[in-house]
């Protein structure tokens, strides 16, 4: 186990279309939050069999809503119980309204990657999307990044109502600009549970596929290959820590909502800040959910997540994971696309980029 | 259970009276039988539901009776003597016209139901001609009279101009509010003649119907014409010669109630551990092996199912259920029929024939309610005569039945009907259009009563069976009535219609229409299934042919994305399962070909020239 995700769980407001867990931090909620993480850390931490700790990230909630004496007591609880690897990638979610030079000093020497929730360029967007940034926070926020030296990501959102595919572009052009190391480009999906799940809003959004495949077209002209299905990143700048899940590799989540995946367990803490907090000072676990999968429907999710990446299901290391038959299965059932969609070489298997345009479908064969 | 018994002796004969009740749709029949059972008591009140007799749940949820039910009653009349009252209770509609000829060979006479306000409809005039022509003892009741729109010598002077019955001795009655009860029993006792027969004769008993239970096996509705039926005697059934022994006998109380024997006259059921259908047939006659009778009764004409599909369990590894839920419902049902057959797009089925479009349609229901077997119903059609160029003639029940090369058909005859609609005058106007338009030919009409009349028209069953009725029902508001024979077969201008699914035919969609429609219902049915077909991963093309010549082409578009979220860790478990729910819902669709057709796609087909109408 070389991975760990650390969930922060405060907000400075709730986005109306965002499922994650967080909430609007009060100042007693910091060291609530801050003590119980402790415990958990102080318990799991072991799990980490001494290995270093090659990726770390955290995230949210909004990373930056953590005030900065409390970010200081989170990188010394961190350090005090992982040896992270001198080549660790080390990533803080921030968020360009919250980002200060104040967090960019904090960072220097642990955090070596920012990723930027810039969801958009346009302002009226952002304003739709219930952001308390603007465009021009977000462009600060990427210079202090860069000027300290991290490596950046933007996260970018398509498919909003009335976006037309000239404003995207615009959106897309402009994140080139700023030239961050890579970019997350996702599509406004209406989540049950948020604010956007109970407004009339479904009608609204564009069906997405024109920007997806604008995406696809304009960001590697501009040195961004595609290597996820929603993720671009200029060469040797992929993100080491998701890569690890794609690639169904184990990894230790701490802090409320937080999931891991341990050996065959994937397991998932309490959401709630409070119910967590509880859960840690009785000395229980703060797992709420866990599950096992047998033997061939974790095959296949593997085969699911492999399929997200343009690496995608490399046979010769599937084979003595899963075994033959799963294999067999699995390349029998994706035999069944054209080309064009899916290409087996032999050696692996992946979608080609009209085949990410269509991967629910297709993984949906094989699930 | 004394009292049961007190009929199997020879003088008692004439203390039975078996009846049927006969009406129109909606006139009340199904009340009347609920105010016969309370106010001779053979129910508790308490233990009543409203219209008693239409047991299956499907009956009761449309308000009609499609199943016959017998029910035994105890009455007391004003002579002092105790009578047994039969009641075999009949369907109303028109499909269902040979369950009343069964119902009715197991009486001596029937209640015709009239409604007052109504008057005689076509129901009302084929069921009473069906009860004449068994020569049952007829008493006309006129019901419904607390209606302020009742108008009883209307109704009784349609009753002898339309039916040619004498009406004058017709009850007044409501069902509703109890008027005319105690006079329609006495009239029962008094009107109805007793069953003749012999406890000494060789036994003859009728099977009027069967139902299957799964404890006991067959349970045989039984009319005992001569000799005795009792537990531990053998019994044979002369169609087939097969010998039981009885295990069981009783009477309808309605439940069913065991008895000592069932005598001469008798009504009830036998259960011998019959496991099979094809020893028990419906319309066998039951006789004794070692005194067997001289010759059988008279059966029924044997109905010969008119529409035809095919019916595909939806999992294809379910086609055992599938025949075992047949089987079982034609222990129940014997005018469906069923084959198998098989289909390129569907698998392993089975082609079925039925009465008319309301009984396939409650086959299917049943099949799903009855036994959990969920189908696919592929779109119904008549039986086709097919002259061939050759010289030969074939039938055709189904459209692959037609010759793939078209120039091999000399010529195409479908069946006709004779339709009669009684409909107030005001709407035969749209009437008449909608015959024309289902390519009838005009045959008669007639004024019956002052603003009543009398239609009739040949029609081409296949257009009638397709919406005819509903469509009568929206042109006239609901006031028309009809009723239909079988006249034979005339030749057609007739094709058949394929439809290409990514250019190859998919047969459950093909269907004959006559060449005029062929554009239009091509359009129709490729316009739906494109709406029903989701989008796959490419685009497929929907074509309707007739031969090699498309006359109708268009596409599904090719799925171009759907949302893509983003997963990371804590994504992973929930994107699985969202996969796996998407996955469930596509095992529902069929796979032809490349193309995943959702079993809407099918269901819905049988819609497509409903569409048209509206």
């Amino acid at each position: 186990m070389k991975s760990v995700y650390i969930h922060v769980p405060f907000c400075e407001s709730k986005c109306p279309y965002c499922a994650f867990s967080s909430a609007v931090k009060k100042t007693a909620d910091e060291e609530t939050y801050l003590k119980a993480l402790e415990a958990e850390i102080a318990a799991r931490s072991p799990l980490a069999r001494g290995n270093a700790i090659s990726t770390l990230y955290i995230g949210g909630g909004t990373p930056t809503a953590l005030s900065p004496s409390a970010w200081l007591g989170l990188i010394s609880i961190i350090k005090g119980a992982f040896r992270l690897a001198p080549d660790a990638e080390v990533t803080a979610e921030a968020n360009p309204s919250t980002l200060s030079p104040r967090h960019v000093g904090l960072w220097r020497g642990f955090v070596n990657r920012v990723s930027i929730g810039v969801q958009s360029f346009n302002d009226a967007e952002l304003a739709f999307l219930g952001r308390v940034h603007d465009t021009r926070q977000a462009e600060e926020a990427a210079l202090l990044c860069a000027d300290a030296g991290f490596k950046t990501s933007f996260d970018l959102m398509f498919g909003l109502p009335g976006q037309t595919l000239r404003g995207w572009g615009e959106n897309l052009r402009r994140a080139a600009e700023l030239s961050p190391d890579h970019i997350s480009a996702y599509q406004l999906t209406i989540e049950p549970g948020t604010l956007f799940a109970d407004l009339p809003l479904s009608g609204a959004l564009t069906d997405g596929y024109g920007h997806y495949r604008f995406a696809q077209w304009f960001l590697p002209r501009k040195g961004y290959g595609q290597y996820e299905v929603a993720s671009f990143s200029k060469p040797g700048e992929e993100s080491r820590h998701n890569l690890n899940y794609w690639a169904d590799g184990e990894y230790l989540g701490l802090g409320p909502s937080a999931w891991s995946h341990i050996g065959a367990s994937r397991s998932k803490n309490a959401p709630d800040l409070a119910e967590y907090a509880r859960m840690m000072a009785s000395g229980k676990s703060a797992s709420v959910y866990e599950e096992n999968l047998a033997r061939a429907p974790n095959a296949r999710q593997a085969a699911v997540l492999a399929l997200r990446t343009k690496n995608g299901i490399v046979w010769r290391s599937f084979k003595e994971r899963h075994g033959k038959t799963l294999k067999d299965e699995i390349e029998e059932k994706l035999a069944r696309f054209p080309k064009s969609l899916v290409i087996n070489d032999g050696t692996a298997v992946r979608l080609t980029p009209a085949g990410f345009r269509v991967a629910n479908k297709i993984w949906e064969e094989i699930i | 259970m004394k009292y049961l018994d007190h009929a199997t002796k020879n003088d008692n004969l004439k203390k039975i009276r078996n009846f049927s009740i006969i009406a129109h749709v909606d006139h009340g029949k199904s009340t009347l039988a609920d105010r016969l059972i309370e106010s001779t008591h053979t129910v508790e009140g308490r233990n009543m539901k409203s219209q008693l007799l239409d047991m299956l749940e499907l009956e009761r949820e449309r308000g009609i009776t499609i199943k016959l039910v017998p029910v035994r009653m105890n009455y007391e009349a004003t002579d002092g003597q105790k009578y047994i009252l039969n009641l075999i209770d009949t369907p109303g509609h028109v499909d269902f016209n040979y369950e009343v000829s069964r119902s009715l060979a197991a009486c001596e006479g029937a209640v015709l139901i009239v409604d007052a306000a109504q008057g005689v409809e076509a129901q009302t005039v084929a069921n009473a001609y069906l009860a004449t022509e068994q020569n049952l003892d007829l008493i006309p009741v006129l019901n419904k009279i607390d209606l302020p729109s009742a108008s009883p010598e209307r109704a009784m002077r349609e009753i002898e101009e339309v039916i040619g019955l004498d009406a004058s001795g017709a009850i007044l009655a409501s069902a509703k509010d109890g008027t005319g009860i105690g006079e329609i029993l006495e009239r029962i006792v008094s009107d109805i003649r007793p069953p003749d027969g012999s406890t000494d004769a060789p036994l003859r008993a009728l099977i009027f119907d069967s139902v299957y239970d799964n404890y006991k096996g067959v349970i045989s509705y039984v009319r005992v014409v001569d000799g005795e039926i009792a537990p531990k005697k053998a019994i044979s059934f002369m169609a087939t010669g097969e010998t039981y022994e009885v295990e069981e006998v009783g009477v309808f109380t309605p439940s069913m109630s065991p008895v000592a024997a069932l005598g001469p006259g008798e009504v009830g059921y036998i259960v011998a551990g019959i496991k099979s259908l094809a020893d028990a047939s419906v319309g066998d006659t039951i006789t004794d092996p070692r005194r067997p009778a001289r010759s059988p009764l008279p059966g029924y004409r044997r109905v010969k199912p008119v529409v035809f599909c095919g019916y595909y369990p939806i999992e294809r590894e379910e086609i055992n259920s599938l025949r075992d839920a047949l089987e079982k419902l034609q222990i129940n049902d014997s005018a469906i029929t069923f084959e198998p057959e098989s289909s390129a797009a569907l698998g392993f089925g089975f082609r079925c024939g039925f009465l008319g479009l309301l009984h396939m349609e409650i086959a299917k229901e049943r099949l799903f309610r009855e036994f959990g077997v969920e189908l696919v119903a592929t779109t119904p059609n008549v039986v086709y005569q097919l002259k061939l160029t050759d010289g030969t003639v074939t039938e055709a029940r189904r459209p692959s039945d037609f010759p793939s090369d078209a120039a091999k058909l000399e010529e195409v005859l479908e069946p006709y009907i004779r339709v009669t609609i009684f409909l107030p005058d005001d709407y035969v106007g749209p009437t008449m259009q909608l015959s024309q338009e289902k390519r009838g030919a005009y045959v008669s009409m007639d004024y019956i009563a002052q603003g009543r009349v009398r239609l009739v028209y040949d029609l081409p069953l296949a257009e009638f069976i397709m919406d005819f009725h509903d469509r009568l029902k929206s042109a006239t508001r609901g006031y028309a009535s009809l009723d239909y024979e079988h006249t034979g077969y005339r030749p057609s201008d007739l094709v058949k219609v394929d439809i290409l699914i990514q250019e190859a035919p998919v047969d459950a969609f093909s269907f004959i229409c006559h060449r005029d429609a062929a554009y239009g219902r091509g359009h129709s049915v490729a316009t739906k299934l494109k709406e029903l077909i989701p989008r796959q991963l490419f685009e497929v093309p929907i074509q309707a042919a007739i031969g090699k010549k498309v006359i109708v082409r268009t596409n599904v578009k090719a799925l171009r994305k759907d949302v893509l979220a983003k997963c990371y860790g804590g994504d992973i478990t929930r994107k699985r399962k969202l996969l796996e729910k998407q996955k469930e819902g596509k095992k529902r669709m069929k796979q032809v070909g490349r193309v995943s057709i959702p079993q809407e796609a099918f269901m819905a087909f049988m819609d497509v020239s409903g569409d048209e109408g509206k």
